[in-house]
């Protein structure tokens, strides 16, 4: 059984009249032990779909879904002093700017003893030791000097190892990395992201990396989701949605990267952006976007099925006609990948 | 100068340029001495596009202030076209300024939120030309065109444009005085993939049809790779390495610039190199190491590191800073 299974969640903010929708009917599960790497670009529902997991979408924020377990319950159905139990214990989270999500008012003994103390209690001096063995875990040099610094003493690669030891402070089961390393430089990114695979591996935790950045995700996670506009796209293992995307936003978010145009004098654009509010296209998403899209495109909002006949894969995919394996659309096999100017 | 630039005339030169700030430490405490920038030397000629690679603290920004004039340098020399322009006066300042633009790293905090786009693209020339309203008007629909924006919206506040649409805006009042050099602070790092693409472009093409040079500031060095022709890869305030951008991406030969590859992720399996994970951080300019500043993260240090800096020198076709460059 998965330790995490979401069906059919879907976010909507504003009127119920004309909602905006952030999240789309997003199905979601997460096994025990496995790394889930969740991408899409800004405004794409990655951030909202962890933060309804948690229960942090405020009113006028409407949080819906058929089903939303972990291990087994239901934290919608739950009542609210238990999902509290679960929360910051066996499901934590390490949020993207390490600067502004701890508090400046309290040290990091403070703020580390206050997660302890509220899920498992214990002495003061009982739980300063632990402070400082999390400290001593996530390698901060220095540790029993750091207990009494404030955030405002550390440098940001710092803070992030003390917001990834609070989060792990009750052994959770499951962790979720929001953009954990966006605001770090390449050197201490690769500090951080070895560090939480470490954790991964030593404690056996499911962890669900939220990010905007595709190398990250492929030098890192196991399975691969891409949202867009509250949609999942696309989801499959690495080598297969980096070698083969079979929808074309996968395909054209890659091209995109410099790294797929070396030689080349131009990029490869996605024209326009993602829609908002009051642009939400009729039929697929991405129509008016994608390079291939054809008149049923337009009218017919695909379901996320499987193509195992294209590719012999267990990607699922949202889209009317999948691109096979060299790239092309299904609909036209002699259809040449469209040059985007 | 050195041999890895092309014989053009240097537009923009720098010779060991220097800022040192002076850091408060508290009451009756003497101030300390932040070397923010530590002698950094390069040329940029026209049209070419001459990156700054490094981490956070390591002066990149501080550099940015010198070539755009906003502060005096300490130490060292600018010249532009060929003019000494350290110790310029208002009137030289006032000449010389235009030449030099910048766009931000933040499309979102850069540009004035109460204030419409034609006043965004105007005033540059309200303040530096004799030009009436309406012709202002017209160079600034004229530019927005330029920059793939619709001239239709001239009279729209910041607030409602996308986050890449505002970059272009950012870019357009750049270019509004035809400026010799654009200093680019991390102009897409701040944007989605996809427009990232658009606006890499967009730099691009604006350099082809201009010929205008820039000094592009970043930490993605795939962008560098796309965009460069040089590159100079800063550390705590000093270059460690700066040649051509073929030289250094294909053969990286400092141990900073090295562990910075391979701290780049990258999608293709087969160029992701062996991991060297830098262990702690960018020291503090305020006590910067003795020796070579890179010695206590670098795991190729030898008891030389610790004891004498290493002088920047010619080695196979670039510039690096390193004792030990021969051996490694």
């Amino acid at each position: 059984m998965a330790l995490l299974d979401i069906r059919n969640l879907c976010v909507e903010f504003g009127s119920t009249a004309s909602p905006f929708i952030a999240v789309d009917a997003v199905d979601l599960t997460v096994d025990q032990g496995e790394v889930v790497g969740i991408v899409g670009e800004s405004g794409s529902g990655k951030s909202v779909t962890s933060l309804a997991l948690m229960g942090l979408v405020d009113y006028p924020g409407r949080v819906t879904a058929e089903r939303m377990a972990f291990d087994g319950r239901d934290l919608l159905r739950m009542p609210d002093k238990q999902r509290r139990g679960l929360l910051g214990k066996d499901i934590a989270m390490i949020f993207q700017d390490p600067m502004t999500s701890l508090n400046p008012c309290f040290t990091v003994a403070d703020q580390l003893i206050e997660t302890l103390r509220v899920h498992e209690g214990g002495s003061r001096r009982e739980l300063r030791g632990r402070a400082l063995a999390l400290l001593k875990q996530v390698e901060i040099p220095d540790a029993e000097h750091r207990l009494d610094a404030y955030p405002h003493q550390l440098s940001g690669g710092m803070s992030q190892r003390v917001m990834v030891a609070m989060a792990i402070a009750c052994n959770p089961r499951l962790l979720i990395a929001d953009e954990p390393t966006t605001a770090l430089d390449v050197t201490v990114q690769a500090q951080i992201l070895d560090l939480l695979l470490q954790l991964q591996r030593e404690r056996g935790m499911a962890l669900m990396l939220i990010t905007h950045d595709l190398s990250v995700v492929a030098q890192t996670v196991q399975r691969v989701i891409v949202m867009y506009a509250g949609q999942v796209v696309e989801t499959g293992s690495v080598p297969d949605i980096f070698n083969a995307p079979q929808h074309p936003y996968t395909q054209a978010l890659l091209g995109a990267l410099p790294e797929h145009n070396i030689g080349r004098a131009r990029l490869q654009t996605i024209p326009g952006v993602v829609p908002g509010q009051f642009d939400r296209p009729r039929g697929c998403l991405l129509n008016p976007r994608c390079a291939y899209a054809v008149e049923p495109c337009r009218e017919a909002r695909p379901e996320l099925v499987a193509h195992a006949h294209l590719l012999k894969t267990d990607s699922k995919v949202r889209c009317l006609f999948p691109l096979n394996a060299k790239g092309e659309p299904t609909h036209h096999p002699g259809m040449r990948k469209a040059e985007v100017a | 100068m050195n041999g890895i630039y092309e014989m053009s005339p240097p537009l923009l030169e720098a010779r060991n340029l220097a800022k040192h700030y002076g850091v408060s430490q508290g009451w009756f405490k003497p101030r300390a001495l932040a070397r923010a920038l530590d002698g950094v030397s390069f040329t940029l000629a026209p049209g070419k596009t001459l990156a700054v690679v490094g981490e956070s603290g390591c002066g990149k920004s501080t550099l940015a202030r010198q070539i755009t004039m906003l502060e005096r340098p300490s130490d060292g020399e600018l010249w532009m076209d060929g003019a000494n322009i350290t110790d310029a006066d208002r009137a030289g300042l006032k000449r010389v300024r235009p030449l030099v633009q910048m766009v931000f790293q933040n499309p979102y905090a850069s540009l004035n939120p109460r204030k419409k786009v034609g006043a965004i693209l105007g005033e540059p020339l309200a303040i530096n030309t004799q030009l009436n309203k309406a012709q202002r008007a017209d160079q600034g629909r004229a530019m927005m065109a330029r920059v793939g924006l619709r001239p239709e919206f001239f009279g729209r506040y910041p607030h409602m444009f996308s986050g890449g649409q505002r970059q272009r805006i950012a870019i357009a009042r750049a270019l509004m005085l035809e400026p010799k050099v654009i200093v680019a602070d991390e102009p897409v790092s701040a944007l989605d993939v996809s427009i990232q693409a658009q606006v890499l472009n967009l730099l691009m093409d604006l350099q082809q049809a201009s010929g205008v040079a820039y000094l592009f500031i970043s930490h993605n060095l795939s962008v560098v790779e796309h965009i460069a022709d040089n590159v100079l890869v800063m550390y705590l305030g000093k270059t460690v390495e700066h040649g051509s951008k073929q030289e250094i991406f294909s053969r990286p030969r400092h141990p900073y610039t090295r562990a910075l590859f391979a701290s780049t992720p990258r999608i293709d399996p087969l160029q992701r190199q062996q991991k060297i994970i830098l262990q702690g951080e960018l020291p503090s300019p305020l006590a910067p190491p003795p020796g070579c500043a890179f010695n206590t993260r670098c795991p190729h240090a030898v008891e030389r590191c610790r004891q004498e800096a290493p002088p920047l020198a010619l080695f196979d076709d670039r510039l690096v800073a390193c004792h030990r460059v021969a051996e490694l």
